[in-house]
């Protein structure tokens, strides 16, 4: 059979088509569809000649199949280093076999190849910097989630994410109204306890453009009101964005290419209107490595830059303390044993691996800080990346991976884990819901909103 | 006095109480009534997918699911909907508290009962935000909420003997305010009353007898100008102040004035951060008293 009617080659883009792959509950009807999808091996091989460039070519010729890279895949590791879950085998038996026959690959093995790139591998670039030619398997299998994409095999919950971003520019269907809303009135619930909390929008030249997840606003608004809380402590000027106020991509994680393009300059386009000094995106991983590190160039720019300064919250945050534009209580410092989850996103990809922990300095009483090991750019992915938390048909292959995570975190003998990144807290938190190890799990934000010291005209009075 | 009233249920035995209390005054005072449940909460990342907290499933919920469980709400409350007049049901999913507050944010209703929660706020599906349901209502709840903990506390039925305690502080002339009108519009008794924290504090002494006394005729005092000056030619009313700890003496008080409703400020504004403990005043009266209470935050 050619096309499914909820699995084929046409990505979402509307409202209705959404809605009508949102019913096909699971993806049960979807699935059953992708056995019979037909590939077009002509497009296939045709985007490989004009996509896949020297860097990927180079890579796959020069891997020595030395097994390097093998111990530095939690994947391997906690599948009992089964040979097949070793980076150089998943990529070459996947891409490596797409080129070698020149697109010439059948259902079965786009559905095998399907399983090794979602399932099998979390992007996390681990494997980059153990490989003795630097060979990132992680960048590849992101290039490979690209051509699965175009041919229709990639999950239904990423299908779903990717058309989110087409119809809405936002993970979840959420309005460019309903954000400013949420955010209003997250404002409204907490300049009682904070007076003179605003949320400015849309001003042009302020210092600071914050951009958030769309998670935050349908679930955990919390995020919201706690981000205003510290930008009106620190006496920020700051502004949100009614358009490209998402800075995530799930586009990216389905290998969606032509909505990473679509959702990042949405982003950009809000910078270069309301043209403010810099944009400081929320504790997301994923979120700053689609619009600060990989976005620049999907929106073809030359510098390989966004538009204005982008950085971390992390990176906002340790700078708020480190000038006191932001005081800590040392009272409310954390006294009990906490640990730090790095995100794979900008600690290992970005090189923000000390900015956590001169943070950690502030807000954590001398004593009770415990290094996962390993730790920073050596850190294991949280279990959950590169969409790996979403989906639903490798829920026990994703289960499995959040091992490595548990016993890190139960080494440290930590009862609070800090994971100033979505997908890690997720990750986390299903992990406490899988095992039971007794942990917490928390943002930054509100560990700090908690303990902040406020200068006396932002008391609330009585 | 109520014309809106949002009753935020579990669905489940743990809202048995709140449900009769909330039908009842629905029913007294021609109100309608919003049955609204959370029925799961998001789960698995970025996805659609919610825990389920009843079947403790993951499901990927979708408008046949909500109307499903909407139905279910329907046939668990069938009796006493059919006498309900002006009765909705709503179920939607997402955060409890959040999702509750954000119902409250739509329809803007006068008072909020709330029931119990589904399953042990210990579950890991609640632990990710500081605070009980309860706590976290409470303190963002743009209107009065009403929370029934015993069974016996719902068996009163009636709404016009009303204890309102005190602990003078400006949320509490709130809640003053909105005891009194209460009492008025219902024609009922109001008891203002305050209890003299006399729990021993620095190293363990206890207050002088002295201290005691002199405290409780500052605090008859502070009800008198407080609160009875405002009362005008309201006289179905008494004042008590009693030493101990605030929230026995409040419970002692109401079942002494066999009173049918108490109404406090909620006054913490603090989250328990070891998650759903009971903690304030308000918590341990809610837990111990023989009558639904009333929390007034703004």
């Amino acid at each position: 059979m050619p096309e499914g009617i909820f699995c084929n080659k046409k990505p979402i883009e509307t409202q209705e088509e959404l809605t009508a792959l949102l019913g096909d509950t699971s993806g049960t009807q979807y699935y059953k569809e992708m056995k019979e999808l037909d590939i077009d091996t002509k497009l296939l091989w045709t985007t490989i000649q004009n996509t896949c460039k020297s860097r990927i070519r180079t890579w796959l010729e020069i891997c020595a199949h030395c097994g390097m890279c093998a111990d530095s895949c939690f994947l391997y590791l906690v599948n009992d280093r089964d040979p097949k879950q070793v980076p150089a085998y998943k990529i070459q038996s996947t891409l490596g076999e797409i080129v070698k026959r020149k697109g010439n690959v059948d259902n079965e093995f786009m559905r095998m190849a399907m399983e090794t790139a979602w399932a099998k591998c979390t992007c996390c670039n681990r494997c980059g910097i153990y490989c003795p030619h630097g060979i990132d398997v992680g960048i590849m299998f992101g290039y490979l989630r690209g051509l699965l994409y175009q041919q229709g095999f990639v999950p239904w919950e990423l299908k779903i994410g990717a058309g989110m971003h087409r119809v809405y520019r936002a993970q979840m269907d959420v309005s460019e109204e309903e954000f400013v809303e949420t955010f209003q009135w997250m404002v409204e619930e907490n300049e009682e306890e904070y007076p003179g909390l605003t949320v400015p929008v849309d001003v042009e030249n302020a210092d600071i453009m914050y951009t958030v997840n769309a998670r935050e606003v349908k679930h955990y608004p919390e995020d919201l009101a706690e981000a205003a809380i510290l930008f009106h402590a620190a006496g920020e000027n700051w502004t949100i964005t009614s358009k490209g106020w998402e800075q995530t991509s799930l586009a990216m994680f389905a290998g969606d290419w032509a909505a990473c393009k679509m959702q990042v300059e949405n982003v950009y386009a809000a910078m270069e209107r309301l043209k403010p000094k810099r944009m400081v995106g929320t504790e997301c991983g994923h979120a700053h490595r689609a619009t600060v590190v990989e976005g620049p160039y999907w929106a073809g720019r030359q510098d390989g830059r966004p538009p204005v300064e982008c950085i971390h919250y992390i990176e906002w945050l340790a700078e708020a303390l480190r000038e006191g534009k932001l005081k800590i209580d040392p009272e409310r410092r954390i006294k009990v044993p906490v640990t730090l989850q790095d995100s794979c996103n900008y600690v290992r990809n970005h090189g923000l691996r000390e900015v956590a922990r001169e943070i950690l300095s502030y807000i954590v009483e001398p004593g009770y800080y415990r290094e996962m090991s390993p730790n920073r750019e050596h850190n294991f992915c949280c279990g959950g990346g590169g969409g790996f938390n979403g989906i639903g048909l490798f829920r026990p292959q994703r289960n499995k991976g959040l091992i490595t995570k548990r016993d890190q975190i139960l080494a440290t003998g930590a009862e609070l884990v800090i994971a100033p990144c979505h997908n890690c807290w997720d990750a986390i938190r299903d992990l406490e819901e899988e095992f039971e190890i007794g942990i917490k799990w928390s943002f930054l934000k509100p560990l700090v909103v908690s303990m902040l010291e406020l200068p006396d005209h932002m008391k609330p009075e009585e | 006095m109520f014309k809106k009233i949002l009753f935020a249920t579990s669905a489940t035995e743990a809202s048995d109480h709140a449900a009769r209390v909330a039908f009842n005054m629905a029913g007294t005072l021609g109100a309608t009534l919003n049955i609204f449940h959370v029925l799961g909460v998001p789960t698995r990342g970025f996805s659609q997918v919610v825990l389920d907290v009843k079947t403790k499933e993951e499901v990927a919920v979708d408008g046949e699911y909500i109307s499903w469980v909407e139905e279910e709400i329907k046939n668990y409350y069938a009796n006493q909907l059919a006498n309900c007049a002006n009765c909705s049901i709503k179920a939607s999913v997402g955060v409890p508290h959040r999702e509750i507050l954000r119902q409250a944010r739509e329809i803007e209703p006068d008072l909020i009962v709330l029931g119990g929660t589904t399953g042990s706020e210990e579950d890991s599906v609640y632990k990710a935000s500081t605070g009980s349901t309860l706590q976290r209502v409470a303190k963002a709840s743009p209107c009065p909420i009403l929370a029934v903990n015993r069974p016996a506390a719902s068996f009163w039925g009636g709404l016009s003997n009303i204890v309102f305690g005190t602990d003078f502080s400006k949320a509490s002339d709130k809640a003053f305010e909105f005891a009194f009108k209460m009492a008025t519009s219902l024609n009922g008794e109001l008891h203002i009353f305050h209890a003299l924290d006399i729990t021993p504090k620095n190293m363990g002494m206890s207050m002088p007898q002295d201290e005691i006394d002199h405290k409780i005729r500052e605090a008859y005092k502070m009800i008198r100008s407080k609160y009875i000056s405002k009362m005008k030619d309201f006289k179905n009313y008494s004042m008590n102040v009693w030493e101990g700890i605030p929230y026995v003496e409040i419970v002692k008080y109401t079942r002494e004035k066999q009173a049918d409703l108490i109404i406090m400020a909620h006054n913490s504004r603090k989250l328990d951060a070891d998650g759903p403990k009971i903690g304030s005043n308000m918590e341990q009266v809610i837990m111990r008293a023989n009558c639904p209470v009333i929390s007034v935050n703004r």
